[in-house]
């Protein structure tokens, strides 16, 4: 077993393991650390891919400022017990299943048709090759992706505009 | 010696300098320098009765926070509360493998950069840490079951993200004018044309300040706020657990010196001084820990001269006043350079 096969193997058996606790888990706090650790494994990941911007925004966007609110809501409500007998809407875990399947279906099918790596993992010692990444980023935020990027621009723009309606409105 | 075997035996003795550097020789004698630097301020003369001038005050410190009894409350949540203070201290101690401590030296013949990890990310690996580190401070006061840590916590959680952003944007713009990402290449460009305090004024005020509000430190102590939390999200910590959230927030404060130097005052290097060899090598690791040293007297200055925020105004220094300079200040470095053109 190469070191890289074992890091990948304890990178993505901490992540499966951590998303599986954190749907299990009944303390709604403990649910938000696991995923926490989960994307810390998928960080790793993104490292081993040569990829440190991924993984150093994974860490910053998601572990820094999405989970964290997440935890903010969480203690500020006092949600210790999840109010599990209270399963209001049973439809919900049907259509979780399935989204869930669905999701599942299309990753795998997606990467049995990618076909071979860029990079054969057996030969050039499983290194791959270290490009500035940002750069690259950059151009194609600016290029290729130009309308998406704007319009998740404008997106953001009006989820900020809205909570600053909805908390004024409480105000008065 | 096989490069990689040579990269990884040099990487581990960087690592080993730095930590000795950090945990043995500065944090024991930062409490000594921050409690008589206290003294000297309040015009009283501080710890001084154990060894000369009171320096081994620090040993009696850790040996105390080590023999006495560690203390979990009831009603806590004993996993979390137990490892909170370690992910706090676990980010504010590896902050340090992007900051060039020193400039380069020969060994068998090779030249070893005296960075541990010189990568492309470097600030972004900054703030991803300080980020995790957040967890340490939100859930210490969750777990111990207690309306002031928790207060505290939240406290923390909100003054780190909101500060986050200021002390992002007015890195970057140093980042813009070096044209890379690297802690190092900003070193370089200092060393070739100016120290970025003087042309990045605005900039650096902004980060020196938002480092403040990241590290805890009065003015921005909130999270403890001793008048009104009792002690915020450390409340309920006794022994070496306490013992540790004082360490970090001495590592932490290290680690912000450390990226001031290097990202406005230019940091191993001195102007009009060029280092070269292994006596350069060395006597740049020098400069570099005078500089951070320099600027952690600062901190503990600024800690025994200014009164502590009230909450609404830490949130309107930082949204209304740091956020808005820092982005003009974004803005008009990248349109300076995008003037001059590609470097």
């Amino acid at each position: 077993m190469t070191p890289e096969l074992l890091l990948f193997a304890l990178a993505a058996g901490l992540a499966i393991v951590f998303a599986l606790a954190m749907v299990v888990e009944k303390t709604p706090v403990r649910s938000v650390l696991s995923l926490v650790v989960t994307f810390f494994g998928i960080t790793v990941l993104a490292v081993m891919l040569a990829a440190p911007f991924i993984a150093a925004i994974i860490m910053i966007v998601y572990a820094g400022a999405i989970l964290v609110l997440f935890l903010f809501v969480i203690m500020l409500l006092n949600l210790n017990e999840e109010a599990r007998e209270k399963d209001s809407r049973p439809v919900q875990r049907v259509l979780g299943l399935v989204s869930a399947l669905a999701l599942g279906g299309l990753l795998l099918g997606l990467t049995l048709r990618a076909g071979k790596p860029p990079v054969e993992p057996s030969t050039a010692g499983g290194r791959i090759p270290a490009v500035d990444e940002i750069p690259l980023v950059g151009r194609l935020l600016f290029s290729d992706y130009l309308f998406a990027f704007e319009a998740v621009a404008v997106l953001l723009l009006a989820a900020a505009v809205g909570a600053l309606i909805l908390s004024r409105r409480r105000m008065d | 010696m096989s490069p990689a075997a040579f990269f990884l035996l040099a990487a581990v003795a960087k690592i080993a300098v730095v930590w000795a550097v950090m945990l043995a020789a500065l944090l024991p004698n930062l409490v000594w320098m921050e409690r008589r630097g206290a003294g000297l301020i309040q015009d009283r003369p501080g710890p001084n009765r154990v060894g000369p001038l009171g320096l081994f005050q620090a040993v009696a410190d850790v040996l105390k926070m080590f023999l006495k009894e560690d203390v979990t409350p009831l009603y806590v949540d004993k996993l979390l509360h137990t490892v909170a203070p370690a992910i706090l201290l676990v980010p504010a101690l590896t902050t340090f493998a992007v900051i060039p401590f020193g400039s380069s030296i020969p060994v068998f013949g090779r030249e070893v950069k005296l960075v541990i990890a010189d990568v492309n990310i470097g600030i972004l690996y900054v703030l991803a840490l300080t980020s995790v580190g957040v967890y340490g401070l939100v859930l210490a006061g969750w777990a111990s079951n207690n309306k002031y840590s928790l207060l505290g916590g939240l406290r923390s959680g909100a003054q780190v993200i909101s500060y986050e952003l200021s002390m992002g944007l007015a890195a970057i713009a140093t980042f813009v004018t070096a044209g890379s990402l690297k802690p190092s290449a900003v070193v370089e460009w200092q060393v070739q044309t100016v120290w970025n305090c003087i042309p990045q004024a605005v900039g650096f005020v902004v980060f020196v300040v938002a480092a403040f509000a990241e590290t805890n430190r009065v003015p921005f102590d909130l999270p403890e706020a001793e008048a009104e939390l009792v002690a915020g999200y450390h409340t309920e910590y006794s022994a070496f657990k306490f013992g540790m959230f004082f360490m970090s927030e001495y590592a932490n404060m290290i680690a912000a010196s450390a990226m001031i130097v290097t990202l406005y005052l230019g940091g191993w290097s001195l102007p009009f001084v060029t280092f070269t060899g292994l006596w350069g090598g060395l006597l740049s690791i020098a400069v570099f820990w005078a500089k951070t040293l320099a600027v952690i007297c600062v901190f503990i200055w600024v800690r025994w001269t200014l009164p502590r925020f009230r909450y609404d105004q830490l949130m309107n220094l930082g949204w209304k006043v740091l956020l808005p300079l820092s982005v003009a200040n974004l803005l008009v470095v990248a349109w300076i350079v995008a003037m001059k053109g590609p470097a």
